[in-house]
């Protein structure tokens, strides 16, 4: 708190400032009272921030790095120990071509927590739609955007001498989620790991329907998937991260940073209480959940975002919640710099772009970090833009000594004015999807799609006027470009996959799998007509599902029971 | 200026997630006074059969996730088949440069790439219209 002397003295600095700042705006014909500048989000600007902006809101000083409410950082040292985890997304082709890409990016030096390996790997579309390769639809998506693992020998292949319990492994998925999972325990089986000593995560990303189109389960078919295995988790496998909260879609999607923030806040409170209406005490699961998180244009705004979500985070966990344990009201950041703002056009100035949204990233405080390839709007990374993309990260990490100080934008007058501004805003949000139901209702009637859609078509407006930069785009614009490689998925990937699974279909055992099919038939139906306060310590549908796996089911196969028993289709 | 409101099927694979550009689009087409169907497939013969439903003079692929080719191939075998090889084709999304020729093998009139506006998929659209009337 400023002492009476130090806010007038503000206050008068401000004045002062104010008469410096017209002085010049009527030199340069602008008058100083009409000139404004707003966030993305619509945020309106004070051009220069002073001590006794602080003093709004009644905010009793920043607090610090570690304590609660988190907002300079979860952790007192940050990155001085440690710095954030290298997390680039990996998945390409066959299951061997993905396993290449795994380990040279680990030969370059992409790095977890304490030295350990993290793999962040995304399967591919026709895994996504819960397909196997030999049907119809999967031509010419086999191993596209992904890795064309689709049972328990895939993972073989990926995993094969690895030391299961000390690494870290995200499976990307859509909403084959179960299934995938089912399959990584079951090879985990095989080798003889126990599941609890597994770690990684598993998206469980079924909000996100909310929000993107592809096809889903219905929302509440999709909200007792997302909850049963959560309660799995947290019970059987504990140093499992259950959940992923994926504003980066919300953004990518075309939302603002303040409506990333806002509809997180509420689908996070709606996985919440749905896991608390299953029997599950606040600091079971929540210590689990994590947070993927856009870093995108706004330089300052898209910081004050992350700093905003962890503040309110943590609030809404313990006062709403009454969480207690501080772990439960963290907000684990996964950064992915923005896809969506990179452009095709001048492909290299996506280089300086995604340094920006990393060093912003790290300037916020996050803990991994997936950077976009410089090549993204063109195809899938190529090994070269891959690389450069995990430099960039060393780079800002080991040289730039950003690294040294915890929270090092912290008292900012700006950045500390900005983050209650975004948290306001996001807080709107939350109140507006609360109010419209709860976010599964909101889900339901097309809320949160409209509220992003009506963003991403204002941000087109804006780059078609010119009022919105994009340098390439609608500025600086050139005739021709010198082409840049391009990555292409070997063009055997389709018929090796093919192949693979009619000879699995073959050689696995059949009476096994069809009893295993028969089972998880059933238990799907049964699943289909459960209530969400049922599934207390009720796992029948995932030990099915890794049974199914253990018979070498194909994630395509167990989908296809899980369409059949629980809907599908899509979204809009 | 055409007769008849123009109509535009845009359409989207159901496992390609991308779909803030053709959101996008289907908006500004219908702010342009065309009427416009969307919907999502997973087999191209699943839009065939709304393009055959609904009459449209235009069709619109949206990709951003790869493995385009197979379903743009398709669509246009189904298209002349079904007596609708007169449609106006166009592709938008992440389409790589060495697959244009292909592309524009196959008759797809445009390939709308990251950054193209909607007022040049809007101006394509009509002048093929107009071309067509006169």
């Amino acid at each position: 708190m400023l002492s009476e002397d130090g806010l007038r003295q503000s206050r008068e600095a401000e004045a002062k400032w104010q008469e410096d700042f017209a002085r010049i705006a009527r030199r340069f014909g602008v008058n100083p009272d009409e000139h404004r500048r707003v966030t993305h989000s619509g945020i309106a600007l004070k051009p220069v921030y002073f001590p006794h902006d602080l003093e709004r809101d009644g905010l009793d000083g920043v607090g610090a790095p570690g304590a609660y409410p988190y907002t300079r950082g979860l952790y007192a040292a940050q990155y001085q120990l440690m710095p954030w985890a290298n997390q680039p997304v990996i998945g390409c082709g066959l299951p061997e071509h993905t396993r290449q890409r795994m380990d040279y990016l680990a030969s370059q030096g992409m790095v977890g927590y304490f030295g350990s390996r993290f793999y962040n790997l995304v399967y591919d579309l026709v895994s996504h739609e819960g397909l196997d390769p030999d049907h119809p639809a999967a031509r010419g998506r086999i191993g596209q955007c992904g890795m064309a693992v689709y049972g328990k020998r895939d993972m073989a292949t990926l995993f094969e001498g690895l030391d299961l319990t000390q690494m870290n492994v995200v499976h990307i998925t859509e909403y084959q989620t179960h299934p995938a999972f089912a399959q990584y325990l079951a090879y985990a089986d095989e080798r003889g790991v126990p599941w609890e000593k597994l770690r990684g995560n598993t998206m469980n990303w079924y909000h996100q329907a909310a929000y993107v189109g592809n096809s889903c389960f219905p929302p509440r078919s999709a909200m007792k998937l997302a909850v049963q295995l959560i309660h799995f988790c947290s019970r059987r496998m504990p140093q499992w991260n259950t959940t992923n909260f994926f504003g980066y879609g919300v953004e990518e999607a075309g939302a603002t940073a303040a409506q990333e923030v806002g509809i997180m806040l509420a689908a996070g409170a709606a996985y919440t209480e749905a896991c608390m209406r299953a029997g599950l005490g606040a600091d079971e699961f929540l210590p689990r959940f994590g947070f993927q998180i856009a870093q995108a244009n706004d330089f300052f705004e898209e910081i004050c975002k992350v700093r905003a979500l962890r503040t309110l985070w943590a609030i809404q966990n313990r006062e709403r919640f009454g969480a207690k344990d501080p772990r439960s009201m963290h907000v684990r950041i996964h950064t992915h710099t923005s896809g969506a703002v990179l452009t095709r056009q001048q492909p290299l100035n996506n280089l300086i772009r995604t340094t920006l949204h990393t060093l912003g990233a790290a300037l916020a405080g996050v803990q991994a970090m997936e950077v976009c390839g410089y090549d993204e709007a063109i195809a899938i990374p190529t090994e070269e833009a891959a690389t450069l993309a995990l430099r960039v990260q060393q780079i800002i990490q080991e040289e730039t000594n950003v690294t040294a100080v915890s929270d090092p934008l912290g008292g900012s007058y700006y950045i500390e004015s900005l983050t209650r501004e975004v948290g306001a805003a996001a807080i709107e949000v939350r109140r507006q999807i609360e109010a419209a139901g709860g976010y599964v209702r909101a889900w339901e009637t097309g809320l949160v799609r409209a509220m992003v859609e009506q963003s991403a078509y204002e941000w087109r407006e804006g780059v078609d006027r010119g009022s919105r930069a994009v340098v390439g785009v609608n500025k600086y614009v050139t005739d021709s470009e010198p082409p840049v490689p391009t990555f292409r998925v070997d063009p055997e990937a389709e018929r090796v996959a093919v192949e693979r699974v009619e000879r699995l279909r073959v050689e696995r055992n059949q009476s096994r799998w069809k009893a295993a099919m028969e089972a998880l038939h059933r238990e799907a139906r049964a699943f289909a007509a459960k209530q969400i306060e049922d599934l207390d310590g009720d796992y029948a549908l995932i030990e099915t599902l890794v049974e199914a796996a253990r018979a070498d089911a194909t994630t395509g196969e167990m989908m296809g029971a899980l369409k059949e028993h629980l809907g599908w289709g899509p979204v809009y | 200026m055409p007769t008849r409101r123009v109509k535009v099927l845009l359409a989207k694979p159901t496992h390609d997630s991308h779909d803030r550009g053709v959101r996008y689009l289907m908006r500004v087409l219908r702010d342009a006074g065309m009427e416009v169907v969307f919907t999502n497939f997973l087999l191209p013969r699943e839009l065939l059969g709304v393009a055959v439903q609904e009459d449209v003079d235009v069709v619109g692929i949206s990709s951003s996730s790869g493995g385009h080719m197979p379903a743009i191939e398709e669509v246009r075998a189904l298209l002349d088949a079904s007596g609708m090889g007169q449609a106006l084709l166009l592709v938008g999304g992440v389409i790589p440069e060495d697959d244009l020729p292909r592309i524009e093998s196959l008759g797809v009139r445009r390939v709308f790439g990251p950054g193209a506006s909607g007022a040049d998929v809007v101006a394509c659209i009509e002048s093929e219209m107009d071309r067509r009337e006169s």
